[in-house]
């Protein structure tokens, strides 16, 4: 490609217009693999999403949990960062905000995590809406076994907004990662386009 | 130890099982003992010391808005407010002459009975509410201020149509408070028409306050207005609590429940009065523990 462009080059210089500009050689990027996005970014997203579960928008029971789906993102785009401790510590800043059991949420947000990247390798390879049924009966699950340990808990059946809940989550997953990758340019798979 | 830091072939630190385990069993040890100990859990109290001036600054724009707003209407306000006062001042008129007199008589009867009278006075401090939490469990509101302002937990909360509810934790800077028709609120009230004494209950119905354990022959019918009755020490006597409004009486069981409607509105306005009323520590894990936890240490000593 480069040598038919230079070859187009002094072609026109021949001709006599003045010569397009050679375009320099760029180096080549790290693999995808290897790519790991700004720390900045990775925190910035956790943090501002974050704040905005502080607002009162959550008081709707059947509320989407927009700070999760934040972290499953980037515990699976970026596990080595964001973790289960990550998880956990986000969970447990829930509950007391919350004021509900403490450690409830941060037994849920881990044990989302974990299930997360335990289906990492295989949930990649789909694009964002197969993700997201894949991450629909996860959240599901891990969200029943709160509801029934809170349930337990305050001896009181919340209801079946969690349910709810759980199926807007996993609808928003599809939106939310597509604006996550966004600024990363990772839309293809890497794994399919570097080989 | 050659490798460069960037290459990573093997996988560093604990597998994940093992990180999984272990956070799972801080979250259970943390759940057991927040349900054990219900006002008091470092971890609590430090995550909602960090968590303040986060929640502060996302509340920001809507204190901005309501300020504003507060002070465009000012005038309007004022007005509306005034003529509000000018017509409550002509009604309690009316009231206090008739409560002087029956002060008056009042402390002649107990002078009479030899009974001495309290004063029953309690300072108390002005709340805001923070923050309504999301907590699909139980209802609960935080207050804007905290053990700093002298908010201990058990102490009652009044607004101008009565009790509200109860604090229930308490951090240097908020205050988490039950509603009256949460289930971990108990209140000694009385009938105010015949002093019946009954202990008030937040009730399976969401919104409703019930009275229970009372015999099916009890005299309480629907209209009756429940009182604060003063036993037991954290409620002052003679707020108002609630109007009974469905009387179930059971032939079998011999008992009686009744539910009542709450006279107060949490729901309605944002500030709410505090009473600081003399708390002792173990009357307040019992306000809010209703049963078990007073007969440990006796069976400690006993057994030494």
């Amino acid at each position: 490609m480069q040598a038919l462009n230079r070859s187009k080059a002094t072609r026109s210089s021949r001709a006599g217009v003045s010569p397009p500009p050679v375009p320099l050689p760029r180096p080549v990027g790290p693999s995808p693999i290897d790519h790991a996005t700004s720390l900045g970014f990775v925190w910035a997203t956790l943090l501002g999403v974050w704040l905005l579960s502080l607002l009162p928008w959550r008081a709707w029971p059947m509320s989407p949990d927009l700070l999760l789906l934040v972290i499953l993102f980037w515990s699976l785009h970026d596990a080595r960062r964001v973790g289960l401790l990550t998880a956990f510590v986000f969970g447990l800043a829930m509950d007391v905000h919350d004021v509900g059991p403490l450690g409830l949420q941060a037994l849920t947000y881990t044990l989302t995590v974990f299930g997360a990247q335990s289906l990492q390798r295989r949930l990649l390879r789909f694009e964002l809406v197969s993700q997201a049924l894949h991450l629909l009966p996860l959240l599901v699950l891990i969200k029943a076994i709160g509801a029934l340990l809170g349930a337990f808990l305050v001896s009181a059946w919340p209801g079946w907004s969690w349910l709810v809940a759980a199926l807007l989550t996993a609808a928003l997953w599809p939106l939310i990662a597509w604006l996550l990758l966004l600024p990363q340019h990772r839309l293809q798979d890497p794994e399919t386009t570097t080989s | 130890m050659q490798r460069p830091a960037t290459l990573r072939l093997f996988r560093r630190g604990p597998a994940a099982e093992v990180k999984l385990t272990l956070l799972v069993l801080v979250a259970f040890a943390l759940l057991f003992t927040d349900a054990t100990y219900k006002s008091t859990n470092p971890v609590r109290e430090l995550f909602s010391a960090a968590l303040y001036p986060f929640q502060r600054f996302v509340m920001f724009p809507r204190d901005m808005i309501s300020i504003s707003n507060d002070w465009f209407d000012a005038a309007a306000l004022i007005k509306s407010e005034t003529e509000a006062l000018q017509r409550q001042r002509i009604e309690l008129a009316q009231v206090t002459t008739n409560a002087a007199l029956l002060g008056a008589e009042n402390a002649q009867l107990r002078r009479l009975l030899g009974v001495f009278e309290k004063a029953a006075e309690h300072p108390s401090v002005v709340v805001e509410v923070l923050y309504e939490p999301a907590n699909t469990f139980s209802r609960r509101l935080v207050f804007n201020k905290g053990s700093r302002a002298g908010i201990s937990v058990g102490m009652p909360i009044l607004d101008e149509g009565g009790v509200v509810g109860q604090i229930t934790r308490v951090s240097p800077m908020t205050s988490e408070a039950a509603m009256l028709t949460d289930e971990i609120i108990s209140i000694p009230v009385q009938v105010l028409r015949n002093g019946l004494r009954l202990i008030a209950f937040g009730s399976t119905t969401p919104g409703k306050v019930e009275v229970r354990y009372f015999s099916s022959d009890a005299d309480i019918r629907e209209g009756d207005v429940l009182v604060t009755s003063g036993v037991g020490g954290v409620f002052p006597p003679g707020l108002s609590v609630g109007r009974i409004d469905q009387v179930q009486r059971s032939s079998a069981s011999g008992f009686a429940r009744a539910e009542a409607l709450p006279s107060s509105h949490p729901e309605r306005y944002r500030q709410f009065l505090v009473l600081q009323v003399p708390i002792e520590p173990d009357l307040a894990a019992s306000a809010l523990k209703p049963a078990a936890s007073k007969e440990v240490p006796r069976a400690g000593t006993k057994s030494k």
